[in-house]
């Protein structure tokens, strides 16, 4: 019998494999520490493990690395190819240096050459221990659970891309354990290791690898739904950034130059609010669209200054004299004040100026010219609403007419697909006033296979448009798609429109005075759309599957000129989150899918029923399970009555009886007999068919006399006791 | 004649005169159909020579006793040569060993010269004198008691030749009824001499014979040398069982499965033999002395965590 490990070419493949996990190591940190000589190294661990692979002993392998250190001292810090006196008295020199400083304790002196030596003393450990678990303990799990966490914090806290490196350790070390426990298990079962019966036993474990490989490679891989950490410890102040890349956390934030991505909620409260009725907060709008997202023209605008209880004046002139106040008390601090639609003026304890800047619309709090960050404020506002009959009336042909200061509410990238206006043109076909179309866009989202996610977003990347992307590819996103896309293709049917930033009125948590307290969360920042109605003024829409805080106008209703307005806005539904499931999200892909592609759609559509398929099929077969001894000797018995009458029979069914007993209760120990156990079963149930069997058993299985079992006779006194079992 | 009815009449008829030993009569027999030699552990006055006694008459046996003494010298164990001035030549006096069954009383109280002579000839079934060897008489089978109680002037065997002995027995006391029995029986005329031979030399070591044929599965054989390897291991034992004391437990198990009637041994016959086979071939630590752990209670305790082959082996 030769052992596993005597197999030179079995052990021999294993220390390659381990090289490669080694190499994977010693990738990462020669990148990030900008080491540089990596071949060296490598060929450092190369040289140790061969020599571990081929047990030279250690008065040879210790020397030979030890040389193999100098030389890379002398090589790579003197430049010499060999040891000469000028690069021997290098080395001396760098060690006494090192050695006083050690002495001195003083750390910052030691050279680097001397931490090279001390990172070499790390590799050479290193291998020693794998040597050592590969040779010896045949189980390498722990050290390939430590490579993979490794990359897997490298490349989450570092600049180092652990994307191949993590699938290259998947397959080196899932065939490296496999192969190790397949070892193991020749071992323990004492089986001869020829290669070519490895062979044999390693044919599935390759097949294996290569199809969970191959399988994973070509699976739809989801976006993480954990945060990076990076960009979310920064953002822990509350005040992430609404459109950074990666994954962001929701809430308020001033760059919006790269939408995308998937985010995950926060419920830090941002402010609270006493209103008379929920309304959307508006901070701020955006003009220009750059193909990733939002920034601001540079467009020269007069700022209006106004003081407490001045009537300001914005796009969205209060309607009629009576007014609506609201109570804000901010939790987070935001130098401005976030403002419903139809703001007369507001009031706040401090004296301060208000900085209105038309172009970006938001109202900057200043205190002697820096910024102020109110705590408590009162606005006072009335919903402006909408001639229904006017926004009938608002012609496509009035667009052409509009003065040039609306031109950078039409402004689109150059590079914007032609798809994208294309889209447009054809949604608002058969619209043909300029709020049709504004409508028709808007509610296209709720009707086209569009889903509502904040989890799972692509951002663009490349020349990928963010708009076409959503509209064409992913068709799934959160409001800043929405919105983003509404703008995009409101501009490119020449309707002025611009991108809105704010919140949404926030859920209610208690009622003073017939006011209803609203929360609002970093949650409920939000993102939606003003558009330019020609003769009527800017008017919000709410592309937002989920929501509808827009001044959305019910076209059933039969509208009398004594009652031309509608009012704005409706109150929107509170949570997004609790929006209908929008299950045929394949409906708008344009290339016909394939198979594969179908069957993983219908996998992916079906996967809530398949989940809770699945697990109602595992609860039943753990029901199953543990009524087993009720139901296995009803199954048992007709099964073994139709097998052939033989010993073997007979064997498995008395086998099947001893684990019948036991999960009916009675237990045999270990070191207990069958026959002592027999006779205990017995005097339990108070029968002597047990002895009976058993002694059959014995004579079977002890006495080599297989053929004197008469399984028909004893059939009887084995289905009298399986069937006690189930009682 | 079955060979188990053969044996049971033995036994029952040691049952005459040694009452409610059973037990110690079916491992004497056991010990005397694998060839093997009973080391009898008791204190004086249990009926360990009536055993004997009652066991060779019961095979029509030689019995031979040796008393041993501080004083017995080799040569009166396995006899001299004597000249005869008659025809001018040594002629052997054949010493007490040459017999079938013979009674070693008391084995610890005479010299290691002589303790060894007499395990020396236990071993080879021979003895021999001034160059010429001497079969002993088949079948041969030594009884050797030995006083747990005394210990001066006693020279306790060594382990290595413990290890010569198949089984050890102790004898214990009879029980309150049993005893009451013996009382009432030894009121009448000894019974030993009234006791009959119900089986032929011939037929004993026809019954030897057989003992070799009874199967030894490959589960039981490795039950067995689990079972050894366990005392081997244990943290409480300095010396475990030699492979020697394996062999032992296989043969006894072989002999005690013919006297139950079955032609295979099973794990039951093993873990009832493995007591008297182990128990004084397992050298204790102090730290089991310390813990009042016996040998007999390690075999225990070993035989009931070590797991009970139950399924056939398969072939790898």
């Amino acid at each position: 019998m030769t052992s596993i490990r005597k197999n030179k070419v079995f052990m021999g493949l294993l220390y390659i494999l381990v090289f490669l996990l080694l190499s994977e190591w010693l990738r990462p940190v020669i990148e990030l520490t900008e080491t540089g000589h990596h071949r060296l190294f490598l060929a450092f661990v190369a040289i140790g493990l061969i020599m571990a692979f081929f047990d030279i002993p250690w008065w040879v392998t210790a020397p030979v690395k030890v040389i193999y250190i100098l030389w890379f001292i002398v090589y790579v810090y003197t430049g010499n190819l060999f040891f000469t006196a000028e690069s021997l008295a290098f080395v001396m020199e760098q060690a006494s240096i090192s050695l006083s400083a050690l002495f001195s304790q003083d750390w910052q002196a030691t050279t680097d050459a001397f931490r090279t030596v001390l990172f070499f003393a790390l590799l050479w450990m290193a291998i020693y221990l794998i040597h050592y678990w590969v040779s010896f303990r045949l189980s390498i799990f722990l050290f390939y659970l430590l490579t993979v966490v490794f990359i897997a914090v490298l490349d989450t806290f570092s600049p180092y891309s652990g994307d191949a490196a993590i699938v290259r350790i998947m397959v080196i070390g899932l065939l490296l354990a496999g192969l190790l426990h397949l070892a193991r298990w020749m071992e323990h079962h004492a089986a001869t290791a020829k290669t070519d019966k490895l062979l044999v036993f390693s044919i599935p474990l390759l097949m294996l690898l290569v199809a969970s490989t191959a399988f994973a490679f070509y699976l739809p891989k989801a976006e993480p739904i954990w945060p990076d950490p990076v960009p979310y410890i920064t953002s822990y102040s509350g005040q992430g950034g609404v459109g950074q890349g990666g994954v962001g956390r929701i809430g308020y934030g001033v760059d919006d130059s790269q939408l995308g991505g998937s985010f995950v909620s926060d419920d830090t409260t941002v402010f609270r609010a006493e209103v008379e009725e929920g309304q959307y907060w508006k901070v701020e709008v955006k003009d220009v669209y750059t193909t990733k997202g939002w920034e601001l023209s540079d467009e020269d605008a007069q700022e209006q200054f106004y003081r407490n209880g001045d009537e300001v004046v914005t796009d969205f002139p209060p309607q009629g004299e009576d007014r609506t106040s609201a109570l804000v008390d901010m939790q987070l601090p935001f130098p401005f004040v976030l403002y419903p639609y139809g703001t007369a003026s507001f009031l706040m304890e401090e004296t301060l100026d208000y900085r209105y800047d038309p172009v970006q619309q938001r109202f900057d709090t200043l205190q002697e010219n820096t910024a102020f960050e109110p705590d408590v404020y009162e606005v006072f506002y009335s919903e402006p609403s909408f001639s229904l009959t006017a926004l009938r009336e608002t012609d496509v042909e009035q667009l052409d007419g509009l003065p040039t200061e609306y031109d950078r509410y039409l402004q689109l990238p150059d590079e914007l697909p032609d798809r994208v206006g294309e889209l447009a043109q054809e949604i608002a076909a058969g619209s043909d006033t300029v709020y049709a179309q504004a409508q028709a866009i808007e509610r296209y989202f709720g009707t086209n296979g569009f889903e509502y996610s904040q989890s799972d977003i692509a951002i663009p990347e490349g020349d990928e448009d963010y708009v076409d992307q959503f509209l064409f590819e992913t068709q799934r996103g959160y409001c800043d798609n929405f919105s983003t896309s509404m703008v995009v293709m409101l501009r490119s049917l020449d309707i002025p429109a611009r991108w809105v930033k704010g919140f949404n009125e926030g859920e209610v948590i208690d009622t003073v005075d017939g006011y209803d307290v609203y929360e609002v969360t970093n949650n409920n920042a939000h993102s939606w759309v003003e558009a330019y109605m020609p003769g009527v003024g800017w008017m919000m829409f709410e592309p937002t599957i989920g929501f509808t805080g827009s001044s959305s106008i019910d076209f059933d209703l039969e509208i009398d000129a004594s009652d031309p307005e509608e009012e704005m806005p409706d109150r929107p539904e509170p949570e997004p989150e609790t929006q209908p499931e929008q299950t045929d999200s394949n409906a708008a892909t344009n290339a016909e899918p394939t198979t594969g592609e179908r069957f993983l759609a219908f996998v992916a559509e079906q996967a809530g029923k398949l989940i809770a398929a699945t697990i109602a099929l595992l609860l039943l077969a753990l029901l199953l399970f543990s009524i087993r001894k009720k139901w296995m000797p009803k199954v048992l018995i007709p099964y073994y009555r139709r097998k052939q009458a033989d010993a073997e029979t007979f064997e498995k069914a008395y086998l099947r009886l001893l684990k019948q007993l036991e999960l009916y209760g009675i237990k045999r120990a270990p070191g207990q007999t069958l026959r002592s156990y027999a006779e205990y079963v017995d005097s339990f149930f108070g029968t002597k068919e047990m002895t009976e069997l058993t002694a059959a058993y014995e004579k079977s299985i002890y006495g080599g006399d297989p053929h004197s079992v008469d399984w028909p006779k004893l059939k009887e006194s084995w289905e009298n006791l399986i069937n006690r079992t189930s009682g | 004649m079955k060979a188990t009815e053969r044996l049971g009449k033995v036994i029952d008829n040691i049952e005459k005169v040694i009452i409610g030993k059973r037990e110690i009569a079916e491992l004497s027999l056991v010990a005397l159909l694998s060839h093997g030699h009973v080391l009898l552990e008791d204190v004086p006055g249990v009926g360990k020579t009536m055993l004997v006694r009652a066991l060779a008459k019961s095979v029509g046996a030689d019995f031979k006793r040796i008393q041993f003494t501080p004083d017995l010298l080799p040569s009166d164990v396995v006899g001299v040569s004597i000249y005869s001035p008659k025809d001018m030549q040594f002629h052997f006096r054949p010493g007490p060993i040459m017999g079938n069954i013979v009674l070693a009383d008391e084995i610890n109280r005479t010299s290691p010269k002589t303790q060894s002579a007499l395990l020396e000839a236990m071993e080879e079934a021979s003895v021999t004198t001034d160059g010429v060897t001497m079969q002993i008489p088949k079948p041969f089978f030594v009884m050797a008691t030995q006083n747990p109680i005394e210990y001066e002037g006693t020279y306790p065997l060594p382990e290595a030749q413990l290890d010569r002995f198949l089984l050890r027995v102790k004898m214990g006391y009879p029980t309150r009824e049993e005893e009451i029995e013996v009382l009432t029986r030894s009121q009448s005329i000894p019974p030993i001499e009234e006791l009959e031979s119900v089986l032929t030399l011939e037929e004993l070591l026809e019954l030897q014979d057989a003992v070799r044929t009874i199967r030894v599965d490959d589960t039981i054989r490795a039950y067995i040398v689990e079972l050894a390897t366990h005392t081997r291991r244990d943290p409480y034992v300095y010396l475990g069982v030699s492979p020697r004391g394996s062999i032992a437990l296989m043969k006894a198990a072989q002999a005690y499965a013919m006297l139950k009637g079955r032609n295979y041994v099973t794990p039951d016959d093993i873990q009832y033999l493995a007591k008297p086979v182990f128990g004084h071939r397992i050298m204790l630590r102090s730290e089991a002395r310390y813990d009042g752990i016996t040998a007999e209670e390690l075999t225990e305790r070993i035989i009931a965590k070590t797991r009970v082959p139950v399924q056939r082996l398969v072939n790898q």
